[in-house]
């Protein structure tokens, strides 16, 4: 059962092939009739399921955004969207009690393992933001991942740290005590800060090491707050603060006050989140990206990339209780890769996140025709 | 000495009887029933030779093709045992151990040490050995289709792991670690259960030539079938007798001989061979069988205590799996145990007994390891699980390994041995009761054309 149920995109590579050809052609057709305005032959029929969607904060607020998209252009259509975390996404799309699960974090081996039948779709491209509440300072300071791996195993505890005031000669930095905020719930947006954490500074990687849980180094001060709203509300009130939080709540952070840090990329260069850094460091990943699209993209080699950045991943079961439903998450899916994904839609840019390249639509339409009763 | 039929004289008062009836009745009658007892006679014995010839010739093709057959079932449970203990059981544990070794190898440093990347890459080539094994082999055809996908999973497998080693080198170590995961996913959703699917039918496949090399049918038929002879034997001698005024015929004298000769070889080749065969199914491929699932038992804790610490984005936990297959490994080996020939020489009790106290240290350190997972320290479970710390679950497994295929081994040779002991003694049967059956051909032919020699 497992092997029949799992070998997909490994061993039916001509099949899939054929597949993704047929639908690259229709999400061509997709694209260009999104484009001119007018709707194409790739409208979806009426939908009579309700579909659950759950996980990911980071993404939630572009999910929120979809549904409506979807719901406005789709006659019949119904999708709740609930945030809540990656881990939960995982979970109630494991157990079936969400028909959609999102998440930051590719599925795990263990996870595949023990329910075949789950697939991990990458439906845009997002990056992660480490933040601050620094009185006083402004622009945006250079961090890279020894220092704040040393923050958070507690070596560096003041602002003015020599090897932080060593990076930033120019900004305006004072004994200020670190306050480290930390996610306990299981996060994807842990998984990738740790996983930044691990490569970039190899001592992280022996001691703690990254996951969407991990055993926190003990810290003096520890905020834990749930969810990226959380992270960001307890960022604003605490002075001091450093936090790591999805690109989808830049804005409001930078509307709030707090600064966002440059961080030092592979090659040793200091970027912040743009489209054309988050490009750059999506490129040397794209050719290598597998048929089952799991993939880490952190710190990546391109020298102008920005180093944390993630697909966002939809976890669905290729196994539905129904052909109804089946279809509906099929179509919901496939609408968001393709139109929700279409760059002069709006959709993405309005948080930060950036498209899927086409050959990663094209994998993910293999993935998504998968999906049956 | 010579037998003679009883002159077919006319009968008393054929030619004075004949003058008081007209003659134009008698005239034909007399010579046709005469001649019908000349006539009978011959073809009676024809008959009798003929239905002889045919029981003495079904007797050498049907006991030597039953012979024969026993004697092959014992030599395809040699061939097919060793597949399954060798092959089979070799391809699962190569495929597990080349996935648990290249990946516990690169979480321990991204430039693994050399030993463990010639360990991935020789169980790798033994795996790639063992497939072209079982698919030259003459077996299952049901095989087919899990051969297939071992062939074409252990090409995306290696491809996936070459991947990840691109990457590690290139100082990417989590692109090439999700490349790992990539291949993890490879050997535990589609080789190992291909690579357990070939062994369960091995397994079934050895079950049925256990039953065709010492089940009875076949044997209960040929005895029936010697009955038949030796019956018919006596009855030709009887009527011989009968007919020659109480003459012995040394021919069917002979052919009884014979045939009472080769069943008793028969049943005494068969009896021995089946002994052995018990001996070697019940002391070797019996306990070998269940070494071997304790050995893939074994495996799959270790493969799934290294997908503990690699599922870094997830949720599951193999906490659940390794208490099951705790308990069933503990099962196999006990089975195993109880099954081990005691005889002198034989250390297979000896091995056994120390795959089960190894168990125990092993258990506790993969214990361990789910406790760290759970409470999300990952560097020490990694640390357990890559053997860089004292009581790590690599030294064990180790262990408990060598002990396994040592212990399997001495059940092979307790097996290879009683095997070849029966095939000896099936293996000349054919031959012998070909002969018999030449030997009652030729008496039941000389004792009849003698008699029928005298009608010429």
């Amino acid at each position: 059962m497992m092997a029949g149920e799992r070998r997909r995109g490994f061993r039916l590579r001509s099949a899939a092939l054929y597949i993704a050809t047929g639908t690259a052609l229709a999400a061509a057709l997709a694209a260009c009739g999104s484009a001119g305005g007018t709707t194409t032959a790739t409208v979806a029929a009426a939908q009579t399921e309700t579909l659950k969607e759950t996980g990911s904060s980071l993404l939630a607020p572009l999910m929120g955004d979809w549904v409506k998209g979807y719901e406005a252009q789709t006659p019949g259509a119904s999708v709740t969207a609930v945030s809540s975390s990656s881990g939960t996404g995982i979970k109630d799309a494991t157990s079936g009690s969400a028909d959609i699960g999102t998440s930051d974090a590719y599925l795990s081996s263990g996870d595949l393992v023990k329910k075949p039948s789950l697939v991990n779709i990458p439906l845009a491209v997002s990056a992660q933001t480490v933040i601050y509440n620094v009185p006083g300072v402004t622009g945006n300071l250079k961090l890279n991942g020894t220092i704040l791996a040393e923050i958070y195993q507690g070596k560096i505890t003041t602002w003015d740290d020599p090897l932080i005031t060593s990076l930033n000669p120019h900004a305006h930095l004072t004994g200020t005590k670190i306050v480290p905020v930390v996610r306990k719930d299981r996060s994807g947006d842990t998984f990738l800060f740790t996983s930044y954490l691990s490569t970039q500074y190899s001592n992280w990687d022996a001691t703690t090491g990254y996951g969407t849980i991990v055993n926190w180094p003990h810290l003096p001060v520890e905020p834990t707050p749930t969810g990226s709203t959380g992270v960001l509300n307890t960022c604003k009130a605490t002075p001091g603060c450093i936090a790591y939080n999805g690109i989808s709540y830049l804005a409001q952070a930078l509307q709030g006050g707090l600064g966002e840090a440059q961080l030092a990329n592979y090659a040793g260069n200091y970027t912040l989140p743009t489209a054309a850094t988050i490009t750059a460091g999506l490129s040397s990943f794209v050719s290598l990206t597998p048929p089952n699209e799991t993939i880490s993209l952190i710190d990546g080699p391109a020298p102008g990339g920005y180093p944390i950045i993630n697909y966002e991943y939809a976890v669905v079961s290729t196994r539905q209780p129904s052909a109804a439903k089946a279809s509906a998450i099929r179509d919901f899916l496939t609408w968001i890769i393709t139109k929700g994904n279409n760059p002069t839609s709006a959709y993405l840019d309005k948080w930060g996140f950036q498209p899927l390249p086409s050959a990663l639509v094209t994998l993910g339409e293999t993935q998504i025709g998968e999906i049956s009763s | 000495m010579t037998a003679t039929l009883p002159a077919t004289t006319p009968p008393a008062g054929a030619g004075t009887g004949a003058a008081s009836r007209p003659a134009a009745h008698r005239a034909p009658r007399q010579p046709g029933r005469a001649r019908r007892v000349l006539l009978d006679t011959p073809r009676k014995l024809w008959a009798l030779l003929l239905g002889l010839l045919a029981l003495s010739v079904a007797w050498g093709v049907i006991g030597g093709l039953v012979a024969n057959q026993h004697a092959a079932a014992a030599d395809s449970l040699a061939s097919v045992n060793a597949r399954l203990t060798f092959d089979s059981r070799h391809m699962y544990q190569s495929i597990a151990d080349a996935d648990a070794t290249i990946t516990a190898a690169f979480l321990a440093s991204p430039t693994p040490p050399l030993r463990l990347l010639q360990r991935y890459e020789k169980d790798l080539a033994t795996a790639h050995d063992n497939l072209s094994e079982l698919q030259s082999a003459e077996g299952n055809p049901a095989m087919g289709p899990a051969l297939a996908s071992l062939g074409a999973g252990l090409s995306a497998y290696s491809g996936y792991v070459a991947e990840a080693t691109a990457e590690y080198a290139d100082d990417h170590p989590l692109t090439g670690g999700s490349f790992l995961q990539v291949a993890s996913e490879e050997a535990h959703l589609t080789l190992l259960p291909a690579a357990n699917d070939v062994f369960t039918k091995e397994n079934a496949q050895l079950n049925a030539a256990s039953g065709q090399a010492t089940g009875y049918p076949t044997i209960i038929g040929l005895l029936i079938l010697a009955v038949v002879t030796g019956i018919a034997l006596y009855l030709a001698q009887r009527w011989l007798y009968r007919r020659t005024n109480r003459v012995f015929s040394p021919g069917l004298a002979l052919a009884s001989v014979v045939l009472f000769g080769s069943v008793v070889w028969l049943l005494a080749a068969f009896s021995g061979a089946r002994s052995d065969l018990d001996r070697g199914i019940g002391h070797g491929s019996a306990p070998a069988q269940n070494l071997a699932l304790a050995s893939i038992g074994v495996q799959q804790i270790r493969g799934d205590s290294v997908l503990n610490v690699i599922s870094r984005s997830g949720n599951a936990s193999f906490s659940d799996d390794f208490a099951k297959t705790r308990k069933n490994v503990d099962t196999w080996l006990s089975e195993a145990a109880s099954a081990q020939d005691t005889g002198q020489g034989s250390n297979g009790a000896a091995l056994v007994a120390a795959a089960q106290r190894d168990t125990t240290a092993w258990y506790t350190a993969n214990s361990r390891v789910y406790s760290l997972g759970m409470s999300g320290n990952y560097a020490g479970e990694r640390a357990l699980v890559v053997g860089s710390v004292p009581g790590n679950t690599v030294t064990g497994y180790n262990a408990l390994e060598g002990d396994l295929s040592a212990a399997l081994k001495a059940d092979q040779d307790v097996f290879s041995s009683a095997v070849a002991s029966g095939a000896d003694a099936l293996d000349p049967l054919t031959g012998g009761i070909a002969a018999a059956s030449l030997l009652m051909v030729l008496g039941c032919g000389w004792a009849i054309t003698r008699r029928l020699a005298e009608y010429r």
